[in-house]
């Protein structure tokens, strides 16, 4: 897995990094959302998934058992809202053995490194 | 150079790591909460990644009583420490 | 979320239920009908422009199970329709005030939440 370098990183107004996986709480759909006002409000959103966020981007998602929706539709729609800067730490991936051709949207892989890097060159880091 | 802020005891390893990923070269660490928790010697392991630039808040120690228990590579900052640490940086990002 | 019905609108001789806001308690009751009946409270009568952004709208929410906010709904329109019709003027024309908002209650989707 090839990782991006960091000179390659458009900086945004806003980068949302989301650590949790979907289903087992609210973290991930609450980051998503403010990803999402934020883009509706013309603003430049890069989304960071690092750690169980990964675990949001698998292919095959459903709704949950009792018909709860899911957060994958809401991934789905980030193109809708210019939503197209996506990273993923390449660390989170492998250490679930995962690779990026498995994942539902075009995330570029970034090493520890570059990680740190882009969390430095955002005007506003939020986590989720 | 930014500060990151830390509330949660060190048996949320899945924090530290991710943090310790996104912690940069010139970076400070600031415990705080039940993140004070990391602050004790026995604790150290989940701190590898932070080098030597770490804090812990004071009044958060001495409401947990752990006040002299602190681990002598990690400085205390009372609340004007605090604050001179996010005037000293650029940014605070928080993990939780 | 079971939502709260403020009222009925009777429509073919059957009660629909809309929240407090006029939207569509049950998304299941939507039908041509409904929607004419929604508009002409707002004193509004459908055309085919008004149509064809509608079925953009409820083709959005069946493939990304959520309302969209304006800037979306008007690239989803320009996807659909073209670049012409795909601009806020052309959206705020037919629904004044909130295309993302109007056509939304229209459409029989709950209304946008990440909207102005």
């Amino acid at each position: 897995m090839t990782s991006v370098h960091v000179s390659d990183i458009e900086p945004q107004d806003v980068l949302i990094v989301l650590r949790h996986p979907p289903h087992g709480s609210h973290w991930l759909r609450e980051g998503i959302d403010v990803a999402l006002v934020a883009a509706a409000f013309g603003q430049r959103v890069g989304l960071l998934f690092q750690g169980d966020g990964v675990y949001a981007l698998l292919e095959g998602q459903q709704s949950g058992a009792l018909g709860q929706k899911g957060t994958h539709p809401q991934l789905a729609m980030l193109e809708m809202y210019d939503i197209d800067s996506l990273w993923v730490s390449a660390a989170a991936l492998s250490e679930r053995g995962l690779s990026v051709d498995e994942l539902m949207l075009p995330v570029k892989p970034l090493s520890a490194e570059a990680v740190a890097e882009l969390i430095q060159a955002q005007p506003h880091t939020l986590i989720f | 150079m930014l500060l990151h802020l830390l509330n949660r005891s060190p048996q949320s390893t899945a924090v530290y790591r991710d943090l310790g990923e996104a912690f940069g070269v010139n970076d400070q660490l600031l415990l705080i909460e039940d993140a004070c928790y990391a602050a004790l010697p026995a604790a150290s392991g989940v701190l590898a990644a932070f080098g030597g630039r770490i804090s812990v808040l004071e009044e958060d120690l001495v409401s947990r009583g752990l006040a002299g228990r602190v681990s002598p590579a990690i400085t205390v900052v009372d609340m004007k420490g605090f604050l001179a640490l996010t005037e000293t940086h650029e940014r605070c990002v928080s993990w939780f | 979320m079971a939502k709260t019905t403020a009222r009925t609108l009777m429509v073919e001789g059957q009660p629909i239920a809309l929240d407090p806001e006029g939207y569509l308690v049950s998304l299941d009751d939507w039908s041509e009908r409904v929607a004419e009946a929604l508009a002409a409270e707002d004193g509004r009568e459908l055309t085919s422009e008004h149509w064809e952004v509608i079925e953009v709208l409820r083709d959005f929410y069946q493939r990304f199970e959520a309302a969209p906010a304006m800037r979306p709904l008007v690239k989803a329109v320009k996807q659909s329709l073209g670049a012409e019709k795909g601009s806020s003027i052309y959206l705020m024309k037919l629904f004044p005030e909130s295309p993302a908002k109007v056509g939304a209650r229209l459409a029989g989707l709950p209304k946008p939440t990440n909207c102005l």
